[in-house]
């Protein structure tokens, strides 16, 4: 099965990946292990799983304005996921997304990719393309 | 979003990495919230100095920056760090997290921050009424654009340094008149005794309100620090950006209303207070002190002597104690510390043996529970001081 979503471009650049879904915004300060790329957020539906190449699927980011630092540092040790899909894009993912050059794009429904899929993003365009196996 | 051709090309890169991320997260927040070009800033604050809160995660990005040749363009003042600026603390904390901490100053020196130190840069050199700023930092936003009248949205630690390189900000939110407006009308009918009755106003309203702006009647006593500390307070449980201050009764027709009463006030005060103990700190300066509040507490502790077993923390700025340094030594020699470049909040309270933090700011007593789990006493100046001298 493959579906196509369209979406709003925010950081450009091509990834292929695995998805890592969640239903719940993310707080990557204090949420975010930097040293491991591991989620730390007690009670979040990741938590334990590691972002590491993941294409990263959640609402939105909320949270200190110093999450996107944490990007960047993943980024930097390469742990980063790559390629991030939003709902809605918030200022604190946006900033750290540009700023470690991680592929991004929102205004995707993100209830129609499933942990596991394998999914192909596009930031230049702002298209998604969802590949699951039978 | 229209860009110069001399943005372009920073876009683009031509003057090097620092300044090409700087103008691209200027333009990705621009297009994110419909702005339609840069302006040109009078000025950046920058938060994310305290290694406490920014950590190693900021020491990396700031060193590539500055790899980068990126250097301010405009004035540029950093927030707090973690430690003083006469090293006191520096010799009881571990010296990892100081090096550290040290290592965050420099590089802001390096990129040409100017070292300020303080959440309340606005008392060293205030912008412009009508000026636009690119402000970080909640308390010194909401301050900026209430008291002073000076245009900024409340940025992040990143996008203030993203301005301050480029030296413009986009033109969204709160730098267009049309969104300064308020949305609700705050009736105030409790009778505020204290700089903390407005911190306590302004924590149960920032609840209530989010990101709202707030037209507020009711207060024709209010002062500049209780203003400060109503503002600080409703920008550390809300995201308020900005609030009115209605002191001739304008009409305020269709927007939505609220009321608070003596009720609410008294619940939120008992609500700050954690601990009915000693405190073993005594917190005056968040937000850091003005002349008059430095001026205040020596009024208050002139012929006093701060207890053996307590320590006494007055917080502001190096400049605003160097232009107040008789005051600064009545307050010293009755064995208080004027104590600069830091403050409860942004420095590591276990680490220096504190357990319960006595204070007159609502903001610390909301954070000092959550960031570093002591106790928290909330109180008026004049109270704060009595029980550090009893």
């Amino acid at each position: 099965m493959e579906i196509t979503l369209k979406g709003r471009p925010i950081v450009a650049g091509h990834a292929t990946g695995r998805a890592l879904v969640s239903s719940k915004p993310l707080t990557f300060l204090g949420g975010v292990d930097p040293k491991s790329g591991v989620i730390v957020e007690v009670g979040h539906d990741l938590y334990g799983k590691c972002i590491k190449d993941s294409i990263l699927c959640f609402p939105h980011g909320h949270g200190s304005t110093v999450g996107s630092f944490i990007l960047y540092a993943l980024a930097k040790s390469g742990l980063a996921p790559k390629a991030i899909i939003n709902l809605i894009a918030d200022p604190v993912v946006v900033v750290g997304a540009v700023i470690a050059n991680i592929p991004m794009v929102d205004g995707i429904d993100i209830t129609k990719i499933a942990n596991g899929d394998i999914v192909e993003v596009d930031g230049e365009r702002g298209v998604v393309r969802v590949y699951r196996g039978s | 979003m229209y860009l110069t051709r001399e943005e372009e090309r920073i876009y683009d890169g031509e003057m090097g990495w620092a300044y090409q991320v700087s103008m691209r997260i200027l333009v990705k927040l621009g297009e994110l919230y419909g702005a339609s070009r840069l302006i040109p800033i009078e000025s950046a604050h920058i938060s994310g100095v305290s290694y406490k809160t920014v950590g190693d995660a900021a020491i990396e990005f700031l060193r590539a920056l500055s790899e980068s040749n990126g250097r301010v363009k405009v004035r540029a003042t950093i927030n707090p760090s973690g430690v003083d600026q006469d090293r006191i603390l520096s010799n009881i904390l571990p010296s990892d997290l100081v090096n550290r901490q040290m290592e965050i100053v420099r590089l802001y020196e390096e990129i040409g921050a100017t070292l300020t130190l303080t959440c309340t840069p606005y008392y060293i050199e205030t912008p412009k009424s009508g000026a636009h700023i690119s402000w970080a930092e909640s308390s010194a936003v909401i301050y900026a654009n209430s008291i002073i009248g000076s245009w900024t949205n409340r940025e992040g630690g990143p996008s203030a340094l993203a301005s301050a390189l480029i030296g413009k900000t986009p033109d969204y939110g709160l730098h267009r008149p049309e969104n300064r407006q308020p949305s609700v009308l705050v009736k105030v009918e409790a009778k505020l005794n204290s700089e903390a009755d407005y911190g306590a106003l302004g924590l149960y309203l920032g609840r209530i309100l989010g990101e709202k702006i707030p037209l507020i009647q009711g207060l024709p006593g209010a002062g500049e620090t209780d203003l400060k500390q109503m503002g600080a307070a409703m920008a550390t449980s809300g995201m308020v950006p900005m609030f009115h201050i209605d002191r001739i009764g304008r009409s305020a027709g269709g927007i939505e209303k609220i009321t608070v009463d003596e009720r609410d006030i008294i619940k939120t005060r008992l609500d700050l207070s954690t601990s009915s103990g000693r405190p073993d700190l005594v917190f005056i300066g968040c937000p850091h002190c003005s002349p008059n509040e430095i001026r205040l507490v020596s009024e208050l502790i002139r012929g006093r002597r701060v207890r053996s077993d307590v320590r006494l923390w007055i917080c502001t700025s190096n400049f605003i104690r160097e232009k107040m340094s008789e005051h600064a030594r009545i307050i010293e020699s009755a064995g208080g510390r004027v104590m600069c470049g830091t403050c409860a909040v942004v420095t590591w309270l276990k680490n220096l043996g504190v357990e319960t933090i006595m204070t007159n700011s609502a903001k610390t007593a909301y954070y000092a529970r959550l960031l570093d789990g002591v106790g928290v006493i909330f109180a008026p100046i004049s109270e704060c001081i009595n029980v550090a001298c009893q």
